[in-house]
Parts: structure tokens; sequence; C-alpha cells
């Protein structure tokens, strides 16, 4: 038999025919649609046992309690916890994607590194701890040796109180540099004005829960300001019910209509930097109408009518001078507000129950101004609110122990002699912790960087600074950068040697009364998962790195571990008593009475376990405090006018003439003036006619704007006029765009004295015309693909001013120019 | 080369439209041509059987031995095993294969739950070679065995086994077949275009199953089956088994 | 007219308050976290980036100083009257379930012709042009959650009402010995991240849970009521000019909420910020 061309036909027939009885055909084409449903590349997240763990977010000072969905080993979903005083239940955005910042490699390092490559270009190699900290404790040592060891410095964001911040401040000591210094904060703000008006120390404590009144002077109650987890949660509870009943009114003075603008009652837009005016207008109306307190003003207050000092001479009070220069036609021409608005406003929050005026500038990292919120702050004291439920409260400070005396050496007593460089603490500055703007500016005036060895922890002033990119150009001419940053960011970049932090999920720390709470808060955060990478707790960075330096250094930190050094400031919160540890949602913290669980430990391992568990020391808030020494002004009493003012003035004026010492120390007024709450006009050097508009830079809660990168699921919720590719927008009022010819979506060039940016153009309504509004946390310049290169950073804008006295940035007052691309 | 093929035609035209001098058929329908033509057509269809029956289904799927054998007979004998106990065979599994608190199913025990009795590398339970190469590769490494699982399913699929086992009281092997009397772990057999395992289409590569037993396979028609055939139809609804 | 989802069990619906909602988007990042929802580096285009929640930002439209915005957050409306996504899937990919009202989509089986996202009147359905990114080099797959099914490029997807949820709370009641479920047991993932508490989510069939008495709030309201498709996401506000843009109204058509009496409150006429 032969194979022919037919019978081969006749085979293939019988094969097609015989297959389709075979199971082959159907179970072939099943297969193949199979194959098509599971691409080996598109991940297949392996199972296994769930679990939770609570611990406390730390991308803020906020400090949210938060839960940790774990699958094994994995975290997955971070969620937030009911049963924590200050979030029930909710959390931020940012705080909602804070797995991403744990597990998106290329944010981070993963292990200490050296710099290979050029500045800024973010190329490292890898090092060996042990390595890391001889290179450091070398450098170290060599100043000290050189009797220079204020040449080392070190910038620290942790926030303030915190333990890590306290060790750092240690170390500084101990070395013994005096050029600790820290990024602004609105918390420096509040701090000050509380010493010159209250002589309290203790953070600022807003009852806003049980307020029926919330009179918001800038503060971004939905931006982030605080704990975004109690401020929203007081939101929601706010607006809980039949709207025509509500107990609390919520008024909001910003520029913008921002979300906080927009869901406030009333929106109330002065122009930007006239808050303390239009405060003072308020306060005219409350004084002229006869409707402040008039017992808390006299029980309590000094300063208010005019006074006469010990030479006889007299000198005219808050009262004086508001009902003088602070008519609402007078405010109304500095601030744009009318009138009748002012009028209505004073009314209304005299006539509140529970009143509170509360100042910040959006979120709280930013710093304030020092006499727009003693303008705030003596509204508060003309209707009663200080030391009264629903207003201002004065609590102690939290009772943690301090760390044990430590010795000094005589390098480091030398050291600790020479002048800051910020000059903060000077005459000039008397009340001023620190002042990084200044500390940049002393670094770039000098001809050789008077810093050797810049230490940087927990921040990134390199993006984070409105500063005009001033900071950036200290870095390089800074001969040897540290950085301690666990992400890849700016100013890591710009470093010659990395000792990583681990992530917040990955290690043990404290947060320190969350701002603006009304009641002492300590949260204490757990390692969710173990260090993914050769990474450490800086905590326990900083204790070795001591003892690598030298025995007198080492001999300052006598701990074991960082966990040990927390302990031992914990001990005094067992010490003090009555503190709890657990938290029942049935009664929140900020309610006033109520049957409470008692603390329920005996001892201090006992409480200790109890918190690393729950996470928390708080104690409820409290009945108002007896007056008797509760005010620690020279006067003893709240201050209207400060006495450590009037001090500091003619302190300042010896050997030269009050009205030069003024002027040098920023301000306008008139001595007695000076000495309260007034309105300062910000000073520009810029020609307006020429830079016609204002940029003020804003924050949005659903970007990071501070140190730790936005999670990259933060850009799902930023909308297209916002960030459109690689271009973040600048939103302009329609009558504004209208003038300089612009239009939605046009590119044009923001430019002011210190820089300039691109961004397009987002036409808004709710923009005050005249102003640029630039959002900040876009444009960075480091990290991966999520946020590299997308829009532009404001800071890069700003032109920064001097704020009167205090001599933080005046960030809000940069004139600038449109000119279309 | 173009008249060649206009030629052969032709001759096939031819072949096919005269008669041939000696026959009432035309040449191709003499028999043997016919039997030829039959004989490849039926060799065709062997071909293509025996390829559709035995070849495709040897080649379709890897066959892979496991890690180690375990013995789940041994396993299940109470009197050898603490702890093993139950009226039912499921009772039995579950001391295993247990649920946990938030009532997930663990599914192949980890080495943890093994080495709750194997606990001591030194000194293994048994008598058998697997068990001492268990204790020196696993227990003593503490290394999780790389079970290959028979009713693995794919990502999409969301299958609750407490809704099944413990409030639709459905004994393992009817989904499972007959583990418990087990000596032997199974050859594991992978599709090589799917990576499912074989228990998922069933031992029978044809997919037939005319006595309605279909405990060897695991496809989503198995399950809206036997839902519909225990009155839970609204269990078919596409998400109570699909994520 | 009679409604397909009368006879189902549980009818699952949901209340937003955007008196509450502050815009922050923390329910979109829940969202995205909790169902394995692909983040690409580029997310400004929003016709491609993935949002199953996704906020809207409506204003008011009014002159310096009286501009207000607001956010209407959309999850999928999980329409209770022939869905019009249901109706036009060639591949029974997406269906409503009548026992939980939850229109379900199965990736798997979709073949991705994008009949349903041109369907949706509300824009809920997002396709996946790429495959799932979580790049393994960056270690980004290690934060996916075994519970919800990572997606292949091709195919739709979009809001579930967090389903795996409701099936977790069912295999917990099973561990207890109940087949009931609790209304706090099952709730969405943005329901639960909202931090100021806006949201409301539960059986719209249960007289007990608290989302079957607020939808009954004059108050209430759902976007593109008039098409008929039922919509079991529903909105809550006192102002008449974000009710006012959830559908669209021709001049003269809308008609404020005055007077409306509800749990024996007198409401009036001009709620909240108006009283000054």
């Amino acid at each position: 038999m032969k194979l022919t061309r037919r019978n081969f036909i006749a085979a293939v027939i019988g094969g097609i025919a015989g297959i389709q009885a075979t199971p082959l055909p159907w179970k072939f084409t099943d297969d193949v649609a199979i194959w098509t449903q599971n691409w080996p590349w598109v991940p297949v997240p392996p199972t296994g046992e769930f679990s939770e763990v609570t611990s406390v977010c730390n991308l803020c000072p906020g400090g949210c309690g938060i839960v940790v969905k774990k699958v094994d080993d994995r975290a997955v979903k971070i969620e937030g916890r009911t049963d924590y005083p200050i979030n029930p239940g909710g959390i931020c955005p940012v705080g909602m994607g804070g797995l991403q910042l744990l597990y998106d490699e290329s944010l981070r390092f993963t292990g200490p590194m050296k710099r290979v490559g050029l500045r800024g270009e973010g190329l490292f190699t890898e090092i060996s701890w042990g390595e890391a900290f001889d290179m450091l404790a070398g450098r170290i040592s060599t100043q000290r040796r050189k009797g220079a060891p204020e040449a080392v410095a070190a910038i620290d964001g942790s926030p303030e109180g915190t333990t890590v911040s306290e060790l750092v401040k240690r170390l500084m000591r101990a070395v013994g540099s005096p050029n600790y210094v820290r990024p602004p904060s609105i918390c420096d703000t509040y701090r000050m004005g509380n010493l010159l008006m209250q002589g309290t120390l203790s953070p600022m404590a807003y009852d806003l829960e049980n307020s029926d009144f919330v009179l918001s002077f800038g503060c971004g109650l939905l931006e982030g300001w605080g704990a975004p987890g109690r401020v929203m949660n007081a939101w929601g509870m706010w607006h809980q019910g039949n709207p025509a009943k509500r107990k609390t009114r919520i008024v909001q003075v910003e520029s913008r209509a921002s979300n906080t603008a927009s869901k406030a009652d009333i929106w109330v837009a002065p122009r930007p930097g006239t808050d303390g005016a239009l405060a003072l207008g308020i306060a005219h109306v409350i004084i002229k109408s006869g409707k402040y307190d008039a017992r808390f003003v006299s029980d309590h207050s000094w300063g208010f009518e005019d006074w006469r000092s010990m030479d006889g001479t007299r000198h005219t009070g808050f009262k004086t001078v508001v009902l003088e220069k602070y008519s609402p036609e007078k405010v109304a021409e500095i601030t744009g507000v009318e009138p009748k608005t002012i009028v209505s406003l004073a009314r209304a929050f005299a006539g509140a129950k529970a009143p509170v005026a509360i100042y910040g500038k959006g979120k709280d990292s930013l710093n304030g101004s020092l006499y727009e919120y003693m303008a705030v702050q003596s509204l508060n004291a003309l209707v009663g609110s200080i030391n009264r439920p629903g207003g201002v409260l004065l609590p102690d400070p939290l009772p943690l122990s301090n760390f044990p005396p430590m010795k000094v050496d005589s390098v480091a007593v030398g050291g600790l002699r020479k002048p800051r460089l910020d000059q903060a603490g000077t005459m000039r500055y008397p009340f001023s912790d620190s002042l990084i703007n200044n500390f940049t500016d002393a670094i770039n005036r000098a001809p050789r960087s008077p810093v050797d060895t810049l230490m940087v922890f927990s921040a990134n002033p390199f993006f984070t600074l409105p500063d005009g990119g001033g900071f950036k150009k200290a870095l390089e001419k800074i001969p040897f950068i540290v950085s301690f940053s666990p992400y890849r960011d700016e100013t890591a970049n710009m470093a010659d040697l990395i000792l990583p932090d681990s992530t917040y999920l990955e290690k043990m720390d404290d947060t320190v009364w969350p701002v603006g709470l009304q009641y002492p808060l300590y949260g204490l955060s757990q390692p969710v998962v173990e260090p993914l990478y050769n990474t450490k707790n800086v905590g326990d960075t900083v204790i070795e790195l001591s003892r690598a330096i030298d025995d007198s250094v080492g001999s300052s930190f006598p701990w074991e571990s960082f966990e040990e050094a927390l302990k031992e400031r914990a001990k005094g919160l067992f010490e003090a008593g009555e503190g709890l540890v657990s938290y029942d949602a049935g009664t929140p913290a900020w309610q006033r009475g109520g049957d409470r669980d008692k603390p329920g430990y005996s001892s201090f391992d006992e409480m200790w376990e109890a918190m690393k568990e729950g996470g928390m020391w708080y104690r409820p808030v409290g009945s108002p405090r007896d007056w008797q020494g509760l005010f620690n002004t020279p006067s003893k009493k709240f201050e209207f006018t400060s006495k450590l003012l009037v001090q500091a003035i003619a302190d300042y004026s010896k050997g030269q003439s009050e009205k030069k010492a003024l002027k040098d120390m920023g301000l306008s007024a008139p001595a007695d003036e000076a000495c309260m709450a007034h309105y300062e006009a910000p000073e520009t050097t810029a020609d307006r006619s020429e830079y016609p508009f204002l940029m003020l830079p804003y924050e949005m809660i659903n970007l990071a704007s501070g140190w730790i990168p936005s999670p990259p699921f933060l850009y799902k919720t930023i909308f297209e006029n916002q960030l459109l590719k690689d271009k973040s927008f600048a939103t302009v009022n329609p009558a504004t765009a209208a003038k300089a010819n612009l239009r939605q979506g046009d590119l044009v060039c923001i430019e002011s004295q210190a820089g300039k940016v691109e961004a397009r153009i987002n036409l808004f309504e709710g923009a005050m015309p005249g102003i640029v509004y630039l959002p900040l946390g876009f444009g960075h310049t480091a990290y991966d693909e999520f946020l590299k290169g997308k829009g532009v950073n404001p800071n890069n804008v700003v032109q920064a001013g001097q704020d009167p006295i205090s001599g933080y940035p005046v960030w809000w007052n940069t004139p600038v120019k449109l000119v279309k691309v | 080369m173009k008249d060649s093929v206009n030629s052969s035609k032709k001759t096939a035209d031819k072949d096919g439209d005269t008669a041939p001098p000696g026959g009432l058929f035309p040449r191709w329908m003499k028999i043997d041509i016919l039997a030829q033509d039959v004989g490849f057509f039926v060799l065709g269809l062997i071909g293509a059987l025996v390829v559709g029956w035995i070849i495709f289904p040897a080649v379709l799927y890897s066959k892979h031995v496991q890690p180690i054998n375990f013995n789940h007979a041994l396993h299940l004998d109470s009197e050898k095993v603490d702890g093993v106990e139950g009226e039912t065979k499921a009772e039995k599994c579950l001391f295993c294969h247990s649920f946990r608190d938030d009532g997930t199913f663990t599914g192949i025990p980890r080495l943890e739950k093994c080495t709750e009795c194997h606990d001591d590398p030194e000194s293994p339970l048994g008598e058998t070679p697997e068990e001492k190469a268990f204790m020196a590769e696993y227990v003593a490494d503490e290394k999780e065995i790389p079970w290959f699982v028979y009713s693995k399913q794919p990502d999409c699929v969301y299958f609750s086994h407490i809704a099944h086992v413990k409030m639709g009281e459905i004994d393992c092997e009817t989904c499972h077949g007959n583990f418990a009397d087990n000596e032997k772990l199974p050859i594991y057999e992978e599709n090589r275009l799917t990576g499912y395992s074989r228990d998922i289409w069933g031992k029978r590569i044809s997919g037939i199953y005319w006595n309605k037993e279909y405990s060897d396979r695991m496809k989503m028609d198995d399950c809206a089956r036997c839902h519909t055939e225990k009155g839970q139809e609204q269990n078919n609804a596409c998400f109570v088994c699909h994520k | 007219m009679k409604k397909e989802n009368d006879h189902g069990k549980h009818k699952y619906g949901m209340v937003i308050d955007i008196d509450k909602c502050t815009g922050c988007g923390t329910c979109m990042v829940a969202c995205a976290a909790e169902n394995n929802v692909s983040v690409r580096a580029d997310q400004s285009d929003k016709e491609r980036t993935i949002t199953w929640m996704r906020l809207y930002k409506i204003s008011n439209g009014k002159p310096f100083p009286h501009t207000e915005i607001s956010y209407i957050p959309r999850p999928c409306m999980h329409c209770d009257h022939h869905p019009p996504c249901v109706s036009v899937c060639v591949a029974t990919a997406t269906k409503l379930d009548f026992n939980t009202g939850i229109v379900s989509q199965i990736y798997t089986r979709c073949i991705g012709c994008r009949y349903c996202q041109a369907a949706c009147p509300y824009g809920a359905r997002y396709f996946n042009w790429w495959d799932a990114y979580f790049p393994k080099k960056k270690g980004l797959d290690r934060y996916l959650t075994p519970e919800v099914s990572p997606r292949m490029r091709g195919v739709v997807e979009k809001c579930t009402f967090c389903h795996h949820r409701f099936m977790r709370a069912k295999t917990v009641a099973y561990a207890e010995d109940r087949r009931e479920i609790e209304e706090d047991e099952y709730i969405t993932a943005c329901t639960e991240a909202c931090p100021a508490q806006a949201i409301t989510f539960g059986d719209l069939n249960n007289p007990d849970h608290e989302v079957a008495r607020l939808i009954k709030h004059p108050f209430t309201f759902r976007l593109l009521e008039r098409i008929g498709t039922e919509p079991k996401v529903y909105y809550h506000s006192s102002r008449d000019w974000v009710r006012k843009l959830a559908d669209n109204f021709l001049p003269g058509e809308y008609t404020p909420v005055v007077n409306q009496t509800w749990a024996e409150e007198e409401w009036s006429t001009k709620p909240g910020r108006d009283e000054f």
C-alpha cells in the first residue's frame, strides 16, 4: 500500500472525524479560555491566617489609633481604631494609604548607605552599620577634638516632646553644639503666644467637642489641622441630626473657599495676613457693646485697662487701643470684610454659650504669626472662654519623667557657650527656640559654612521649608550631611551618609499630645511587621551613635535600647497616677463626668504592658482648674498686654532709641501697642507694580506636604484641575485671570523675586481676586515614578518675610507676577 | 510548472468523468480503492483517537510526586494519633484541616501543626523513612513543605468551607474524594496550559459523567448542580463563589 | 411597577450625608486599598485611572465670597431596577443578585467589550487598559489582600459594596453558629473609613437598620433618580443647591424641600447656615 495524496486525505478526514470523538478539542478550548484568565504576571495574593495588630499612626503628630489587618506576615490594610480616644474609627487618607510607604521599596533606604553619585542624584551604595557609625562618629569626634563641636548641627522634625526629639537634643548637648534646629510648626506660635499671655507651657488645648461656636481663624479643620481623625470625627458629630437644631456653629476665616470654608456655616474671607485685624475688629464690637465677660477681664486678666508703670508713666491698655484703632469700618479697610459682617460675627460669638476662637494656618505643619495668635486668644479672653468647658483649656503638661541629669564635658561646655547660628533666644528673638530660616541665612551668608556636619532627623527641609529654595543652597555648602530618614527624600538625596530609620509600621515610637487636643494623651506605637530591611529605629541609632563618638558622650545615654528610654520617661506617667490605658467608646475622653473604669494597673510594669497593648495613656478632660496659680505670667493673670514683651522690648532698647529697636524687631506700632495683640501690615521689598499678585501656598488633606512622602494611592483623589500629567494648577479667580488674559488650563510662569515655577491655571470663583493659590505637596524631585516630577513646589517661590518679635517666616505674603508661557 | 499542474488536473477529470472500459463503475469506486480509502480513514481515525484519548492527556498534564508522602490512613487512626477523634470522618479531618476562630479554613496544615506532635527532629514518632526525611528536611530547618494542592482553585474563586462542612453538613469526601484511607499520596498532575490541578477537571478526561457521580471533579458546573439539587439556587449568584 | 428585588432577602444600600462629607478622600483610598485597585504612575487621566469610589467636586457657582463647594462620593449605585449594565452585558459577567441587591462583576467572565461602561449612567465602571500594576521589583505586591482577586487587562471592574466583607461576616457568623449577620458586621470599607461618619450602610429591607430609616428623610435624594434605575445609594443634604445638582432639572422643575415633618420634628426652610 502506498501513501498517495488520496490516501493522505482519507487519513486526514479520518483524523478530523476521530478527533471530534475525543476530549481534545473541547478540553483544549476550555483550557485555552482558562489560560487567558490567569496571566502569570497578574499577581495572586497568597492567603493565610488573618490577624489584626493595633498601633498608633505616626505619619503626623496627630497620632490616630490604627488597626492593621494582616494575612500571615503581610500587612494588607490599615483601618482606624474604634477603641482609641482621638479618632473613634476614622483616619485621614494619608494614614489610610500608609502601607505603600512600608512596602514601596523604591521610596525607601534598605540599609545604611554612603553617597557615590553627585549630591541630589540619589546614588548610594550600601555599607554596614558599623562603617556608618564609624564614619559619623569619627566626623563628630574630629570636631570635638578641634574644639569646635558647635560645627555639628541637627535639624529635627520629630514632634516636640517625643522621646526621639529629647534624645537628639541630649545628643547635641552631650556633643556640645547649641545648633539644634527644628522646622517651623504652628505649635511654635502657640507656645510663644501662651507663654506671653498665659505663662503656660502646656500644649494648645481647644475643647472643640464641647463648644457651640467655633470661630476658626485659618485653621484647616478639614485640611488636616491637629489630629485629623479627631477633628473630622467632631465635624461629623456637629452635623449629626436635624440641621435646624444643630448645637455647634462653625465659622471659617480664610481667603479661599477651602473645604473647611465651604463646609462651615459661615465663611468670612479677609485678605491674607489680616486675620489679626479681623479678630481685633470683632473685639472692638464686643467691647463697645459691653458684651464681654467683665468678670474674667477684671478678676483674671491684666492689661485690658490703661495702666501705669513703676515710674508713673501712663500706658494704654488693650481696650483703649482696640476701641481707637479697630472700628469695623477701619478693619473693613484692612481686611476687605464688610463692617456688618464683623458686627454680626461679634454678636454671634459673644452671644454663644461656649464660644471658642481658634487659630491656625492650614495644617499645623507651618508656623503662624504671633500677633495674629494673640489677637485670637484675646477674643477668647474677652468672652471668658479660657479655662471654661468648650473654650481654651489650660491643662498641665504631660507628666513624663525627665531623663537623668547628664555630665557635659569641657569640650561640650565650650561649644554650648557659642551663640546659636539662628540667633533664637537672643535679645532680638527673645522667645524663639529655633529659627530655621535664620540658620539657613547664616550658612548662606558666610564665606565658608559654619556647619561642618549636619544631621537631619525626620525632616525634609529641602522640600518643606517656605524659603524660596534657600535651604537647598545652604545644603550645597555644608561639607558633610547625614540623613536618618527612612525615605529617599530630597534632603536625603543631598546627604553623604544615610543611617536609615525604620518606617512607622516597623518600630516602637511615641506620640505626645496631638496638636490642639484638650486632654493629655501619650500614644505608643508598636511594630506592626518586623523591619523589612536593614534599618534601625532612630532612637536606637542615636543611642548607639553616642557610644561610638566617645565615652564622655556615650555616658549620657545609659539605656540599652530605645524602649528603655521610652520606659524611663513613661515612669512619670505612672507616678502621676489616674491615667487611663484603655478606652471605651461609650464615654468619649472629651466628655466630662460619666462613669469611667479605674486605671486598672498597680505597678509600672503592668501599666507599661497595658500601654504597649493599648497604645495609649490619657486623662479624660476634667473640670475647669482652680484660678489660683493658673497663669504663670508676671502678673499671675491672663495678660492682654504682655509684661514679658514689655520687658523684652525694654531690654532690646537699651543703648539705642526705642523707635529703632522696635523697627529692628519688625514692629511699626508704638511700644504700648507692640506689647499686645495688634495688626502689623506684612512688609515686602517687592515692587507691587511689577509683582501685582500675591502667591499663597495652600494645603490639602489628601496630599502629604511634610517630610513624609504621599502614598501613591492619594493621587487617585487629586482632581484633574489640581494635577494633570506633570503639571499642577494655580487656582485664581476668573476676574483675576481675565485681567491677566488667562484662561482655564493656560500654562503660566509664576514669578517672585525668590524664584519661579510653571503651573496651569485653574479658574475658581472661590479664590480671592488678586491671589494665586498653589497647592503644597507637589513638585517632588526625589522618590519614584509615582511622586517625582509631578507639579511644582510653591515653596520655591515663597519670598519669606519675618514675623515681628518671633522671627518666624511669613510665608503668606509673596508678591508674584503671572507670565503666560 | 503551471503546465504540469494543469495536465494532472486534466487527468484527474478524465478519471472521474469517464467510466473505465472494463466495469460498471468509475475507477474510483472500485472496491480495492474504496477499501484503501476506508483503511486510511480508519487509520486516521484511530490515530486521532489515540492522540485525543491517550497522548493528549499524557502531554497535557505534568506529573509531580509530593515532596514527602503523607499517610492519611495512619494519621486518622485515633489510637495512634492523639486528638483525632470524632464520629464522622469530617470531624477527624478537622483535627488538622481545621477552622480558625474567624471561621476561615486553614486548608493544608502548616508545619506548625505537624510539629505539635513531631516536635523533636531527633526522635521521630514512627519508623518510616518518610518521617525521618520529613524531620531532617523540614522540621529541623523549620521549612514549610511545598505541597502540591490537589484541590487548588484559581484566584477568582471564593469557597467557604465552613458554609459547606458545618452549615451544609457535607462530607469532605463529597468533593475531595476519599483521602482518609489513603496510605500514599496520589501523583499530582498539573495542567500545563492552565496550571490547574487535574482534580479540578477530574480524572475522566472526557469530562462526561453519566451517573451523576462527580466526586472527583470541582468545576463550576458541579458546584451549581449541587446547589440546585439541594434547593440552594440562590447560591448560584455569581458573587457567592467569585471574588 | 413591580420591582424585581421585592422577593430578595436583603437589599444592601448606602446613605451618604453630604453635609458631613468633608471631601477628604479617605473613602477613595480605603476602597482602593481594600479592593486591590491598581495604582499607576499617572493617576491624573481620570478616564484611565480606576476609582471604584470617586469624589466629585461640585460648586454652587456663586461669585466670591459666596462660593461654596461640596463633594459627592460616588460608588456603584447598585441599581435595583434593570441595572443598565446588566441588561447590556453580552457575557453575563455582571448580574444583580436578588438576595443581596448587589450588582456583581466577574472579571474572568468579562470579555472587555465595555458596553456596560457606556450604559452606566453614573460612570461607575472602569476598564482595565493595563494589567494590575503592583510592581514586584518595588515590592508593592506585598500589601495585596487575598480577599479580592487582582484584575487582568481588558476587563471592566467596579465597586462591589465590598462583597468579600459580606462573605467574611457570614463566615464569622457560621463559626459562631449563626445564619444571620448583624447590622454592624457587614459594612463597606468606605463606610468604615469615613472619619466624619458620613456614610451609613445596611439592609434597606430591614426596618431596624439605620439606612431604612434615613432614606425616608425629606433631605434624602438619589442621583439621576428620574431615569428609574432605583439606585441603592442615597444622599442626604440640607442644601438645596446640592440636591438640585443631583439631576438635570429644567428651569422650574425642581421643588425645594419645604416644611416637611419627619420623626415629629419641624424642619425649617432655611436650616443651618441661613439662620444667621
